[in-house]
């Protein structure tokens, strides 16, 4: 059990650091309960008093104080369950969500490949949800019901009667034991229900993306037909449900009112032949009242309870999800990588049922190399660079950065020495100025300005309204792919570490601007790694070595002049690449001509 | 200012809105109204009630406190120790009678007395009995009357008339009970279905007007905005069909029944419960303006988070690749935590209001009851009245707290509705003629005199285009992106009107001519394909059960389709969804020549392909190409060096203009832009 509770998502340790709050909680509660029940009394005894004249003004009074005193005390009990138990839900709700996080910022990108973030989101939202509910509202209507049915029912049988509360128990028990199967079966057609709305919903969503076709096949009024039917259904699904709750409703109504029946008759019969007082009889008909929420929640409070349950299961999915790559134990914290990497018959498959997508990569790359990885989509490229970052782990071979195998460096040190611009420019939604100090937290303006002006994106941001505060995604300024691509390399560039990869960071750039970015890049990256992913030979011209893959193998290697020389892929690729500019040169020649 | 004008707009358009959602209720006025008339019922019941269990109180559970008389057995209802008693009598007929008092928990029986008497006795008794001595089971009041103590067995054949009255308020309390549940079973089903009926019919409505506006409302209108009209907005009237109007309408009885019922009983109680009304509503008022804006604060926060949250499990990669977990872990927190500041701050609002609200009705239960209590010593009350107010007081106080919130969710409806409506009056700017010419069939000559077109105000996307296409041709447009090519297939389904020009189809303008005529007899084969969920029969056919299945099977092996079809597990009927992700590009857009074949076109309007497709399937597609033109005047977008050169005349464009027109040959020789680009392209395939 200790081991248990010192577990990371085990929702027992969770409660367990909040029993005080629970203890507290669950004591104001059945206070509060208890002290309810004295109002119907006070109620019976000022009746009675009245019946009996043996009250007079000051006694009604002070019978009154009483009742106001119970109900203060009633709504500061309240106000304190409410706080302690709902407040503590929220408190592990929110707990739960941050360790939830942590966790997930740990687990590798195999885990994010194979679940979408729409189903990762669930966990944070309806599960989570689940769990506060059954921690919060289904807790106290669990024990609030039970407490309450059980108060309820000894002070009916010790001040009332025994044989009255005996007569009630039936119907009231009905109610209870009626609304759980009620719960169950309300769940199971609202689930229709919804999912009844939901069809209806993708109906209309597909039908309006589909617009172009349906107008141009003439089929609006057989879409409207088709909907009718999902149409009809959903409002069959509707009244199901309400068929249900239009009898239960009334039914519940009238077991209730059946209750007072049997008090009226029953209960006026014991009065009249003296065997309990009237102000005992008024009495009565208000704790019955009292009764049927008791009786309702407790059925409810074991359905969200085990709903509850079921979505603690789903978060420990996440919790007990083993991190694939992570620190050995005993790594060497203190090392820095200077930049020279090398890879030895290096294979790679995406899971053992996969075919390889890298094999029998061996490449040595010095400090202060730049090496330009060129080849079709498809071949591999980005897998490379993703197995330099250990986005993955590799099947076979070795990957070694200054001569240290990768496992043996602590994570946090490779990423720190790898600045990396992906292929699909991901910027969070916030300024300029702190996506591209994402890297470097501590970054100086200045040192940011520098760095997007080696991107060639300071006159961009500039021309924004906000400039540097400029707010990037659904809020704010919508980049275009080219000013996305540069920011991303800005935010690289910012970073500064020793080896720099780019993604096909440049192909949305127009060739000026790629030849200014490339000098800069010669200039600021001297004597230090830098890898780059290209489509044109005007980007890997000046490059130390290039390497061409072609599934998942290198094909050529070596500089630009020997590869010319080897006359294979790279040297077509040059020509064609020649011959098109050469031909758009010529079309752009007519235009202006013509 | 600003903030006045936008008021007066909104009030401006609400009654308008009200008008409007009445419609609606038409055909179900006499429904409605007849639950409206079970709901008045039901509230009489509820009112009545109380008042039962006061009457049962007040007449037969204290009905010791009446006299009984002493009369012949003929007479009598009750046979007691050979006397016969009864409760009704005539005062004159009548000698002798006796009385029970109520002392110290106990009943007495006092025998032989005259009427006034017993009066007398009983009410000295409903004061305070000063001069009574019990001796043993003798009670003897003043020292003249004596009483004898009577034990169960005597009460219960003494008070047997007062018990078959209990009976009777009983069995009537259940007769009412089992009313009110038929009544209210029928009410809630007849309104629910009354509801889902109407919100069934403006589904039914919206979508159908949707389907029929211009493309252009969907080029700026996204699509979640389109289907959440027709889904969440109009589930939110449902609300207010169903259930608000007739709550509000209950609950308004409720509060004018319960008024009138006890001003009529008892005036001045009446007004001290009144008067803690304002209170009451006071608190509900202020409750629901601080829980709305609190509510509003979550909503965006939890929202926000939930934004964050999604955007950097996407980007996870980025994080850990730039080591930037702790940090980005440090946000999450703040955001996290600022999230359950909020919402502690919505349990604490609650957690003083709801109890607040409790207290106050308490309080006004205790002053009720004192007040009452008071009344009660001073005769001025009976103790059954006492009850039912006590009993009014909390019924009382709950459909006025109820009509606050009906108030705002009558608001939400309001709002859902002018959603909906602004989308109901969007107009279709492409007007059919009311009698459109119909041709008899559609040959397939297109003629574009001097057409203008912009997708908005001056911005031309064609300027002065002029050209002919005969019956059974093939013309290629050719141009950079940009250069209106696509716009020239919009504009000959009429998906757009022109500004200036004139658009014809065999000789006749489009717009005399029936939409859904030429938009039959064209086919078109989009670049991307949409795939429906459902399977690939289903896919080509669509909806139309007039393509019978062998034409389905032939179209398919007609376009080269029939291959890969034939390959899947379940042929054609393997399932399919709208991404059509489980097929690749090529076998999509394969997908789409057969369900256009099946259509069966006249024209053939083709935006080429220019997706990644492997070499085996670019041949099956250009093979499938070759049969779906044959026979048919093609317009198309081509890309392709294969496909233009086969066209029987070549259209070059650019910036919205036709620079360059001829076949493949007589262009080469133009050497103009079609020549560069061939060359380009030649070099380049």
């Amino acid at each position: 059990m200790g081991n248990q509770s010192k577990k990371k998502g085990s929702l027992f340790s969770y409660i367990w650091k909040y029993k005080f709050q629970y203890i507290i909680g669950l004591l104001t509660l059945f206070l509060v309960d208890y002290i309810g029940l004295f109002i119907p009394q006070y109620t019976g005894e000022i009746t009675d008093g009245l019946t009996s004249h043996t009250l007079n003004s000051s006694g009604i009074a002070s019978l009154v104080w009483k009742i106001i005193l119970c109900g203060i005390f009633i709504t500061v009990g309240r106000f304190l369950w409410r706080y302690f138990l709902f407040g503590t839900a929220r408190k592990i709700e929110c707990e739960l969500r941050n360790d939830m996080f942590a966790k997930m910022e740990t687990l590798s990108q195999r885990y994010f490949n194979n679940n979408k973030t729409g189903d990762l989101m669930t966990y944070f939202t309806n599960d989570l949800e689940a769990v506060r509910n059954a921690l919060g509202s289904s807790v106290l209507s669990c024990f609030d019901s039970i407490v309450m049915t059980v108060l309820v029912l000894y002070k009916m049988m010790t001040y009332v009667s025994f044989k009255l509360t005996l007569t009630v128990i039936i119907p009231m028990g009905l109610i209870a034991v009626f609304g759980y199967y009620f719960g169950e079966e309300f769940e199971r057609r609202f689930l229709k229900k919804q999912q009844s709305f939901a069809n209806l919903s993708d109906h209309v969503q597909e039908s309006i993306s589909g617009e172009r076709v349906i107008k141009a096949f003439v089929q609006e009024e057989k879409q409207l037909k088709e909907f009718e039917k999902i149409n009809e259904n959903n409002r069959q699904a509707n009244l199901h449900v309400v068929k249900l709750m239009a009898t239960f409703g009334p039914s519940l109504d009238f077991v209730v009112g059946f209750t007072y029946v049997v008090t009226i008759i029953y209960g006026g019969y014991l009065c009249m032949i003296g065997n309990i007082t009237l102000g005992r009889f008024v009495a009565f008909n208000s704790y019955i009242g009292s009764l049927i929420w008791p009786m309702l929640a407790f059925g409810d409070s074991i359905t969200s309870i085990s709903q509850g349950i079921a979505g603690m299961r789903r978060l420990h999915q996440v919790f007990d999800e083993k991190a694939e790559i992570f620190d050995q134990e005993n790594v060497d914290k203190s090392i820095v990588l200077q930049g020279k990497i090398s890879l030895k018959n290096v294979d790679f498959a995406y899971s053992e049922s996969l075919p390889n997508v890298l094999s029998d990569i061996s490449v040595n790359i010095e400090q202060g190399e730049t090496l330009a990885i060129l080849g079709r989509t498809g071949s591999g490229k980005t897998t490379f660079v993703n197995l330099l970052c250990r986005v993955y782990d590799i099947t076979s071979g070795s990957i070694e950065f200054d001569d240290i195998d990768i496992k043996r460096i602590p994570l946090h040190i490779l990423h720190e020495s790898i600045a990396y611009v992906p292929q699909d420019n991901f910027l969070f939604s916030d300024t300029l100025a702190k996506n591209i100090a994402f890297g470097k937290q501590d970054a100086t303006m200045n040192e940011i300005i520098e760095a997007c002006e080696n991107a060639c994106v300071h006159d961009n941001i500039i021309d924004f309204p906000e400039q540097y505060e400029t707010m990037v995604g659904e809020r704010g300024v919508t980049l275009s792919g080219g000013q996305k691509q540069r920011s991303s390399i800005a935010r690289a560039l910012l970073k500064d570490s020793p080896i720099l990869i780019l993604d096909d960071s440049l192909s949305a750039v127009d060739t000026d601007t790629e030849e200014k970015i490339l000098t800069n890049l010669k200039q600021i990256r001297q004597g230090k790694t830098t890898i780059m992913i290209a489509h044109r030979i005007s980007t890997v011209q000046n490059t130390d070595h290039i390497l061409i893959l072609d599934e998942g193998k290198i094909i050529e290697y070596g500089t630009y002049e020997e590869l010319i020389k080897l006359e294979g892929v790279f040297k077509t690729m040059v020509e064609k690449q020649q011959l098109e500019k050469q031909l758009q040169e010529a079309s752009l020649e007519v235009e202006y001509n013509g | 200012m600003a903030k006045i004008t936008e008021e007066v707009i909104e009030t401006s358009y609400s009654g308008n809105i009200f008008s409007r959602l009445f419609v609606y209720m038409k055909p179900y006025l006499k429904r409605m109204f007849f639950c409206l008339c079970l709901v008045l019922l039901i509230t009489v019941f509820d009112l009545i009630k109380p008042m039962l269990i006061a009457s049962a109180i007040d007449n037969y559970i204290e009905g010791y406190n009446h006299p009984y008389a002493i009369v012949s057995q003929e007479m009598g209802e009750i046979e007691y120790h050979e006397t016969y008693l009864t409760k009704h009598f005539e005062k004159e007929s009548v000698t002798e009678f006796a009385q029970l008092i109520y002392y110290e928990d106990d009943y007495y029986f006092f025998q032989g007395l005259s009427l006034k008497e017993s009066e007398i006795l009983n009410k000295i008794s409903q004061e305070e009995l000063k001069d009574a001595v019990l001796n043993g089971t003798t009670l003897t009041i003043n020292r003249v009357y004596q009483g004898e103590k009577m034990d169960e067995e005597d009460l219960k054949i003494l008070r047997s008339a007062d018990f078959k009255g209990i009976i009777q308020i009983g069995i009537l309390y259940a007769i009412i009970l089992l009313l009110k549940v038929i009544c209210n079973v029928i009410q809630t089903w007849y309104l629910q279905l009354t509801g889902q009926n109407i919100i069934f019919s403006i589904r039914q409505q919206i979508f159908k007007h949707i389907h029929s506006l211009p493309l252009r409302y969907f080029d700026t209108n996204p699509v979640g905005r389109i289907v959440t009209r027709a889904t969440n907005d109009v589930e939110s009237l449902h609300q207010m069909y169903a259930n608000i109007i007739v709550r509000l309408f209950s609950n308004a009885i409720l509060i004018v029944g319960y008024a009138v019922v006890m001003l009529s009983i008892h005036l001045e109680m009446a007004l001290t419960c009144f008067a803690l009304l304002p209170f009451v509503l006071v608190l509900s008022v202020i409750f629901k303006k601080i829980s709305r804006k609190i509510y509003r604060v979550i909503r965006t926060k939890v929202s926000a988070l939930n934004t964050f949250l999604s955007e950097n499990i996407s980007g996870m990669k980025i994080i850990q690749v730039f080591a930037r977990e702790k940090e980005k872990y440090e946000e999450f927190k703040e955001r996290s935590q600022d999230l359950y500041r909020s919402n502690m701050k919505e349990i604490i609002t609650f957690a003083i209001f709801q109890p607040l609200i409790v207290l106050i009705s308490n309080l006004a239960l205790a002053f009720v009851i004192y007040k009452g209590a008071n009344g009660v010593l001073d005769d001025s009350l009976t103790v059954g009245t006492l009850y039912i107010f006590a009993s009014y007081i909390s019924s009382f106080f709950s459909p006025i707290q109820s009509l606050a919130e009906q108030f705002t969710s009558l608001q939400n409806a309001f709002a859902s509705a002018e959603k909906i409506f602004t989308v109901l009056d969007e107009k279709n700017p492409i007007v059919e003629q009311e009698s459109p010419t119909i041709l008899n069939e559609v040959q397939g000559k297109i003629e574009f005199k001097n057409v203008w077109f912009a997708y908005e105000n001056d911005d031309y996307v064609l300027k002065d285009v002029s050209f002919t296409i005969n019956p059974g041709e093939k013309v290629a447009f050719v141009g950079a992106t940009g250069a209106g090519k696509s716009s020239i297939l919009n504009l000959i389904g009429r998906y757009y009107d022109i500004q200036k020009g004139q658009i014809l189809i065999d000789g006749v303008d489009i717009k005399k001519l029936s939409t859904k005529q030429i938009r039959s007899a064209i086919g078109q084969v989009q670049q991307d394909v949409f795939i429906f969920t459902g399977d690939i029969r289903s896919n080509i056919r669509l909806l139309n059960d007039d393509i019978q299945e062998e034409s389905i099977i032939e179209a398919a092996k007609a376009v080269n389709a029939a291959h890969f079809i034939e390959q899947l597990p379940n042929q054609y009927d393997e399932a399919v969804t709208e991404r059509g992700s489980t097929l690749s590009a090529g076998q999509r857009q394969l997908l789409s020549f057969a369900r256009t074949l099946a259509y069966d076109p006249r024209i053939l309007v083709m935006d080429e392909a220019t997706a990644n497709i492997d070499t085996e399937t670019e041949q099956l597609i250009q093979e499938a190409l070759e049969t779906l033109m044959e026979g048919r005047t093609t317009i198309m977008v081509a890309h392709r060096l294969s496909t233009i050169q086969h066209a029987d005349k070549i259209l070059v464009m650019d910036k919205g203009r036709i620079k360059e027109s001829g076949t493949h040959q007589q262009l080469l020789e133009q050497n103009g832009i079609y020549k560069k680009l061939y060359e380009l392209q030649l070099y380049t395939e």
